[in-house]
């Protein structure tokens, strides 16, 4: 039972620990140190989705507002893409943060980003879920302003503010939804009194509505998503990363929580929450992909690119059928190795060469082929082309759409996907092209091969490999979820 | 019992220039030992109490000073006697780098056993005249630093508070005319038969009360005394105005809305609705000019006076559970504002900084009183698990209960609050800890974390924070319970 709580007390607790040591620790014992807590916190974390079949109260903040968790496929799902990704880029920063100042800070709060996300996918309730979201706001923006550049802190402060804001506007309707629903344990179809939805429907839609622009601010949705492109490219590169793979999926998370598991798909369905909800996110769809394709920095343009892609997934969030919300979830993973290893690979860039911009980039894929072809085949999995997992996510969420009541969206939404599909290749293969063909008047006399340490590549290496597989073997995946996505629907 | 306890300490404050102390430290062990014994008094008091009224002096008619031990002035009493000895000692380490240390504690310790007369006063009357006699008191303690400055603010504050206070003595007449007695009953003493159908003059008189008894709790448009009268020592802004003195405002309209007046005469009239606009408007006023201003004091200075109608706004929702909000918050705002005040009091006097531009870098210096500051913030920004959350999530829920709509605009403003509460107290934070690349702590070099004096009631208050944040169920039954009346 207790072994629910090791994988978020640990990090934490560890986190806390490197931040209050007022000893200066040498850089290979804070490396080996860090590492070790995150293999294990890993470790914890696999043993409590593996061996955990229990639900657990921790303890009751009030009467009506217990501290619970509990592990379901969801948890799961995001769980181990937290994992994942984290302990890859926290290798990758062992490497990457020998050029950034006050490493053990960093790592404090890494790693308690860590813990507060997983207990993020354990969270049972509401409250709880509500708790680890607040915390994962505070434990991350010092990592998005660790540079300590001005323009690094007023990111951060950004990224505060306006994950605060969205907090509280959920805060609102969860204060609501409190006294309007018998408990605020997940429960698949949603716990919404049926008394209290037909005598004040309009009322709860309008508190569905703010919610789901409230934790669209952590997804990036317009028209909350301007940090995105603040944030990230001020952050340590390992640190967008996790960013743009995990915690902004945090966003995505409490959607799936707050309206398939509180307010219950059926509910929204056919509302003009349904309708502004998907074209929101077909505006930010198409707005992400092209800011991207006019951005010349290149972690910037990646940081439009989640924008857009994370309201792929909230697309097919809205569209509430079984097909779209399987394409969201396999998008969720997806788009978490894809953008993941996306963001290493340009730290990676910035490491060696200290250049941001696409346009500098001339001939990179040979002085570091292995990095560039990695960034190759993942952005070929983001545009869509089979058989990477960008396909397989993208095919689901077009049938979904095309298969969904959703009036005009039907085909609206499908033909954005499309045209978004397109920007992506135009803004991702340019440097894929400039890096590989730097054409006939480049100097190929000074060339020489910078290939990072193994320390960067394994990590990227690895994430590219499972951002295959997933479009390989999506029938894996698909088949667990089956069963449980149609008891949301 | 009950006259020794507003006696003993009004003793011991006399006696401070009086007693030929030797040394410092026995001045010190003199006044720590009465307040300390006082507060002993005191719980031991409300804990035994009886359910009879203490007559002092009788005027005419039911006209009289009385006191009563009864569920608020039980809340209101522990509260100012649990913060009273920290603030005390804190106060000892805070003076020695101010001037007049006697007059100082003189009027600081009998504003402790004016501000109990308020909280056990048993009926209007007995409030009032220690209402008045809290002005009174607490005047030299603003004028302390005898510049021009701090002449004007308290010159403000006394005519504030005194003509706030005459319109709540219209109140008082009011109630005395055509109420069955000045006696603090839950519910109202109004007499149905003597009022007629002059309703809508109860209600204009109410608003009027209501408005300056608001004075001290810093109603908007009466507010600006609260922030000029920063230039106080700390301890007498962090004890002074944000405990006792503003929050004898709020209790004094609590007293007024349940017990004179009474909720069932006032529950959806149009008094209730103009005071909650007044309210509503103040949280966000107070709350946008903290974020405007720079000066660290008057900042958390500013943020009282929103926080304070957090509390009224649990109030005049006029309900068991409003008033069950208001009084979790009336406490669990009490220890975070302390705590806040007295971390900023503390940076003043390990480094005479004043100015929010001037911290950066200051949290690896003295990483206690930034530690602690960091939680209260948190706690004012009502982050789940400290005790700010509870407070907002009983004073929201109330309001969901009252199904009353101005009450659904009221949350939103507390949100609203919440957003800007964040973005004024996490900027200090932000500086704080991460001043930045290009930072040289060169001028901060000797600056580290005051002594034990200090920082013990600090830690003390985060204890606190985090117990009512985590463990706040038995203290809020208790407040449900005055709400209702089974104290």
């Amino acid at each position: 039972m207790y072994l629910i709580l090791l994988p978020i007390l640990f990090p934490i607790l560890a986190g806390v620990c490197l931040l209050v040591c007022r000893k200066d620790l040498s850089r290979k014992l804070l490396t080996v140190t860090t590492g070790t807590c995150l293999v294990i916190t890993g470790a914890l974390a696999i043993t409590a989705l593996t061996r955990v079949k229990q639900d657990f109260t921790l303890f009751y903040l009030t009467r009506t507002l217990p501290v619970y968790f509990h592990i379901d496929q969801i948890s799961i799902l995001f769980s181990l893409l937290t994992v994942i990704v984290f302990l890859c880029a926290g290798f990758f920063s062992f490497a990457y943060m020998k050029h950034e100042q006050k490493e053990k800070r960093y790592y404090g709060y890494y790693l308690m980003a860590f813990g507060v996300l997983n207990g993020l996918c354990f969270a049972g309730n509401l409250i709880t879920f509500y708790l680890f979201f607040e915390l994962l706001t505070l434990s991350s923006f010092p990592l998005v302003l660790h540079t300590g550049s001005k323009e690094a802190i007023m990111a951060g402060l950004k990224y505060l503010f306006y994950s605060l804001c969205g907090a509280y506007a959920s805060l609102f309707g969860i204060y609501f939804l409190c006294q309007n629903c018998d408990t605020l344990t997940f429960t698949a179809g949603g716990v919404l009194q049926v008394s209290a939805a037909s005598k004040d429907g309009s009322f709860f839609l309008f508190l569905a509505f703010m919610m789901i622009l409230g934790f669209g601010v952590k997804a990036g949705m317009f028209p909350m998503h301007a940090w995105l492109p603040t944030a990230h490219p001020a952050a340590p590169a390992p640190a967008s990363a996790t960013l743009s793979a995990v915690i902004v999926k945090a966003g995505v998370l409490a959607l799936i929580r707050v309206i398939y598991y509180i307010f219950g798909a059926d509910f929204i369905r056919g509302t003009w929450v349904q309708t502004t909800w998907l074209a929101l996110a077909l505006v930010t769809v198409f707005m992400g992909s092209m800011l991207a394709y006019r951005e010349p920095v290149l972690k910037k343009r990646l940081a439009y690119s989640t924008v857009s892609q994370l309201s792929y997934i909230l697309f097919g969030l809205a569209v509430m059928n079984e097909e779209a919300f399987t394409g969201s979830l396999l998008h969720v993973l997806a788009h978490g190795f894809i953008k993941g290893t996306l963001f290493l690979t340009a730290g990676a860039i910035i490491y060696t060469t200290g250049k941001t911009k696409v346009d500098e980039l001339r001939g990179i894929g040979k002085e570091m082929p292995l990095t560039m072809w990695c960034y190759t085949i993942v952005s070929l999995g983001l545009i869509g082309i089979p058989p990477t997992g960008g396909f397989v996510s993208k095919w689901y969420l077009a049938i979904g759409g095309l298969a969904g009541d959703i009036g005009i969206f039907r085909y609206l939404g499908p033909a954005i996907l499309l045209v978004s599909a397109l920007l992506t290749a135009g803004y991702l293969l340019p440097l894929t092209i400039r890096g590989f063909f730097p054409g006939t008047d480049y100097d190929y006399q000074t060339l020489q091969k910078r290939e990072p340490c193994p320390l960067m590549t394994i990590p990227i290496l690895f994430m590219t490999i499972l951002s295959v597989l997933i479009g390989l073997f999506p029938t894996v995946i698909v088949d667990t979820l089956t069963d449980f996505v149609s008891t949301l629907i | 019992m009950i006259i020794c306890i507003i006696l003993i300490p009004l003793l011991a404050g006399i006696l401070v220039p009086v007693l030929p102390f030797r040394k410092r430290s026995h001045k010190e062990i003199f006044l720590e030992g009465a307040v300390i014994l006082n507060s002993i008094l005191v719980w031991y008091l409300l804990l035994h109490h009886s359910e009879s009224t203490f007559l002092l002096a009788h005027f005419t008619g039911d006209l009289n000073i009385s006191f009563r031990v009864d569920g608020m002035s039980m809340v209101f009493a522990g509260l100012v006697s649990g913060l009273w000895p920290f603030a005390t000692l804190y106060a000892f380490e805070y003076m020695t780098k101010e001037e007049h240390e006697n007059t100082f504690f003189l009027f600081y310790t009998m504003t402790y056993g004016i501000t109990l007369g308020i909280a056990l006063a048993a009926n209007l009357l007995t409030m009032y005249f220690f209402y008045e006699l809290l002005t009174l008191v607490t005047v030299p303690l603003v004028m302390h630093t005898l510049t021009r400055e701090a002449i004007l603010a308290s010159r403000k504050y006394l005519y504030y508070s005194l003509g706030g206070a005459a319109f709540a003595f219209i109140g008082l007449i009011m109630v005395i005319v055509y109420g069955t007695t000045t006696d603090f009953i839950l519910g109202g003493v109004l007499d149905p038969g003597k009022i007629g159908d002059k309703n809508n003059i109860l209600l204009l008189i109410y608003v009027m009360a209501f408005m300056g008894f608001g004075v001290k709790a810093a109603v908007c448009p009466f507010n600006s005394w609260l922030p000029q009268a920063g230039v106080a020592p700390t301890p007498v802004t962090a004890l002074l105005h944000a405990v006792a003195v503003v929050k004898s405002g709020a209790f004094a309209i609590i007293r007024l809305t349940y017990y004179s007046f009474g909720t069932e005469f006032l529950y959806g009239t149009w008094a209730q609705t103009t005071v909650i606009i007044v309210v509503m408007f103040t949280i966000v006023y107070g709350c946008s000019r903290a974020l405007k201003e720079t000066h660290i004091k008057r900042r958390l200075a500013y943020s009282t006076i929103s926080n304070l109608s957090y509390i009224l706004f649990g109030a005049v929702i006029m309900t068991p559970l409003g008033l069950t909000g208001a009084l979790t918050h009336l406490v669990f705002h009490a220890v975070m504002k302390i705590s806040s005040f007295f971390c900023a009091g503390a940076i003043m006097h390990q480094t005479d900084k004043r100015y929010v531009h001037e911290l950066n870098g200051l949290g690896y210096k003295m990483p206690c009183v930034f530690g602690i500051f960091t939680v209260s913030s948190l706690a004012l920004m009502g982050v789940p698990g400290l005790a700010g959350f509870i407070s907002k999530w009983n004073l929201a829920g109330a309001a969901v209960n009252s199904r009353n709509s101005l009450a659904y605009a009221g949350i939103a403003c507390l949100l609203l609050s919440a957003l800007l509460t964040a973005i004024y107290m996490l900027s200090i934070v932000v500086r704080a800890f991460f001043p930045g690349k290009d930072f040289d702590d060169g001028p901060i070099q000797n600056v580290h974390d005051p002594n034990w004096k200090m920082l013990l009631p600090l830690f003390v208050f985060t204890v606190f924070i985090i117990i009512f944040g985590l463990h706040s169920q038995p203290i809020v039954d208790f407040f449900y319970d005055v709400a209702t009346g089974v104290y």
